[in-house]
């Protein structure tokens, strides 16, 4: 079996680290490229959304490579993404190619089982804890560089470390080098030359999970915003989905179950995506966010909803809406990300 | 007595003889919304973000419409009707996304339909709607058993006879639609959602202009639910929303028998159909037996546009049928 996956910001490295340990010939696609969106767009349906074409561009170029079996997540649930896996196989099948898709449909179980290659349980679950370590140690590094790109003194050198840091958690094959490689890079990060005036002003991304996690769906928007001197804000990371702690989930201590708590009088059943947390986020952070940049790719059915309820959320929490597609273009948003900025101080200052 | 408004729009095609019928039964009068205009439509557009859908705008214009004229006014959040196919966003989020565009909006009746959550929670949601009107459960009871009745038979009406839901609704509620001419040159069959094929400003009397022009017209609610779902089962595997089986179920059945020709109907963002109309698309393209058009419809679509196009396709059938008949012979 050789596994090709698309990507979705840093998890190929989370799902690298469970593949090598399980012994599962896996293949990265190229990071998503130009190409990758060109080959998406020419075999996609018009009108599905930018998360469709990016995905369908990677199993492409994946199978080029000569995988055999792809992993697409997939499910019931009213947003399109949950069918987009079996959409995608027969547009691919059409194209000539012989492969193997695997998906939530045939029960989670069975999907293990296939992917664990004949591995023992007791194989399984320790490669899946290296795993998570991996995400939480990728997730922690994140956060970090949200706080230090704000208040840098050169712009870029925290992004550089990042990246630096995120190549070097993906060599790591052991706990031992994990956990030096993300306290090396924490400490890197930190200790970077600051500058301690004016407060950085603190903007949530909130929006469609897809171009919030992937950088290039997004266009790099948290590294624009840091170059603007804007400590990025966000709850949506992929570790929430897969903590595992009974505690949290027991008692709704997630990030996710408080903001669809305070969604309630706004929005009162979930809609499938994201559309019920972004909601609940701006009401939730009314308080200590300057402001929050709203992401959705163009089409998007949940976050249309949260997009038509938001304003009549009246707080005084200023929304910037980014809406992407495959005609997107970087400059505009720039553009629109320093015009918003701007707005902010000049309200901060006035108040 | 008490007044419920229900616009005409969206689900008032699948639904509105049950919804009917249970609000009388509870002593309640019923205000429907009248046909949909181009009033309404910039009205409802005004409210809502660019791109939000066709049908979800004029179903603001339509509560809009209804604002002075009832005190209640009905609007359900069906999420699922059938195990582990869930519903559109857009109607999930109905309730609430007309409360925050529209606020100047009668108190809205909200009922969430979910069958996944068992018949219990269904029992309940309806008790509790019906808990509005009266105190007594039995009355409730009675409503709902009637109000199932209804539908029941509206259904019957339209796959036994051959009805068009607004026939049906016609025939059900005692007024009388004009017959339609029998003679026929060619079978037709219009695939969509019917808040769509049936709004005639939506579909710019798509079907009125085909009977004119002497074709028969077939729609997914001529079938059956057994037709539906085994064609839906051979084109996609399981259905992944509820009521996309009148696309791609209709869409299947219609390709592979029965009609000369098959126009799939859909507007413009709307994310089920982008994947379903797709899906009949590419099926059509490997049967190869009867000719497919799609017609994406939106607020700028232009008539003459969409009366040159269908020409073009009524010309198309009309020659490959006389091509056919020469064959034979």
């Amino acid at each position: 079996m050789r596994l090709g996956l698309p990507h979705m910001g840093n998890i190929y490295v989370v799902v690298k680290a469970i593949a090598n340990q399980l012994g599962i010939d896996l293949i990265v696609p190229p990071p998503t490229s130009q190409r990758s969106l060109t080959l998406g767009v020419k075999y996609s349906p018009e009108m599905a959304c930018l998360p469709f074409k990016l995905t369908l561009g990677n199993m492409i170029e994946a199978l080029e490579l000569g995988a055999d079996t792809t992993l697409m997540p997939g499910g019931a649930g009213p947003c399109r993404f949950g069918y987009y896996h079996k959409v995608q196989e027969s547009i691919l099948r059409k194209l000539g190619y012989n492969f193997y898709m695997v998906t939530e449909e045939h029960g989670i179980m069975r999907m293990g089982k296939y992917l664990a290659n004949g591995a023992s349980l007791w194989k399984v679950i320790p490669a899946l804890r290296f795993g998570l370590a991996k995400l939480k140690a990728l997730d922690e590094l994140e956060r970090m560089v949200h706080k230090i790109r704000a208040i840098e003194r050169d712009k870029g050198e925290a992004t550089q470390i990042y990246r630096d840091g995120v190549k070097v958690i993906d060599n790591a094959g052991d706990y031992k080098s994990l956990n030096q490689a993300k306290r090396e890079h924490l400490e890197k990060l930190i200790s970077l030359p600051t500058i301690t005036s004016p407060a950085p002003l603190k903007v949530g991304i909130t929006g469609e999970f897809f171009v919030v996690l992937d950088p290039f769906a997004n266009m790099d928007i948290e590294i624009e915003l840091g170059k603007l001197g804007v400590e990025v804000r966000r709850s949506l990371f992929i570790g929430e989905w897969v903590r595992l702690n009974p505690f949290v989930y027991a008692f709704g201590l997630r990030e996710k179950d408080r903001s669809h708590k305070a969604a309630k009088p706004y929005l009162s059943r979930h809609v499938g995506g994201d559309g019920w947390q972004s909601v609940g986020e701006k009401v939730l952070h009314a308080g200590d966010w300057d402001g929050i940049v709203h992401l959705e790719p163009f089409g998007c059915m949940p976050e249309i909803m949260a997009r038509n309820i938001m304003p009549s959320i009246r707080n005084g929490l200023p929304v910037l809406n980014i809406i992407y597609d495959e005609h997107a273009g970087k400059a505009g948003i720039i553009t629109r990300l320093e015009a918003f900025v701007d707005m902010i101080h000049r309200r901060k200052g006035g108040k | 007595m008490i007044k419920v408004g229900i616009p005409r729009a969206l689900l008032y095609y699948q639904y509105y003889p049950m919804w009917k019928t249970f609000f009388e039964e509870l002593g309640a009068e019923v205000v429907v919304s009248s046909s949909t205009t181009q009033t309404m439509l910039s009205s409802g557009s005004s409210r809502v973000v660019a791109d939000t859908c066709l049908p979800v705008k004029i179903f603001l214009g339509h509560v809009l419409c209804l604002v002075e004229k009832c005190d209640y006014i009905f609007i359900p959040a069906i999420r699922s009707v059938k195990r582990k196919a869930y519903n559109c966003s857009k109607f999930l989020g109905l309730p609430d996304m007309t409360k925050a565009v529209i606020p100047e909006s009668p108190p809205i009746l909200d009922i969430e339909i979910d069958v996944n959550k068992g018949k219990r929670h269904l029992y309940q949601a309806i008790y509790k709607l019906g808990q509005r009107f009266t105190w007594n459960p039995f009355k409730v009871r009675r409503a709902s058993i009637a109000a199932w009745q209804a539908h029941l038979k509206y259904r019957q009406l339209m796959s036994s006879q051959g009805l068009t839901p607004p026939q049906a609704i016609a025939e059900m509620t005692g007024e009388v639609e004009p017959k339609t001419p029998t003679s026929t040159q060619a079978t037709i069959a219009l695939i969509g959602h019917p808040y769509i094929l049936y709004d005639e400003h939506i579909s710019h009397r798509l079907i009125h202009r085909l009977e004119q022009a002497h074709y028969k017209v077939l729609t997914p609610e001529m079938l059956t639910t057994e037709e539906l779902e085994s064609a839906t089962a051979r084109l996609v595997g399981k259905a992944h929303w509820t009521y996309e089986d009148e696309v791609v179920g209709a869409g299947g059945y219609y390709l592979e028998s029965g009609a000369d020709g098959v126009i799939g109907v859909m507007t413009f963002g709307c994310g089920p159909d982008s994947l379903m109309m797709d899906a009949v698309h590419r099926w059509a393209s490997r049967l190869r037996i009867t000719p497919f058009m799609s017609l994406t419809l939106e607020e700028h679509t232009a008539e003459t546009g969409v009366v040159t196009r269908l020409e073009a396709f009524l010309d198309m059938i009309h020659r490959r049928k006389r091509r056919r008949v020469e064959v034979c012979v």
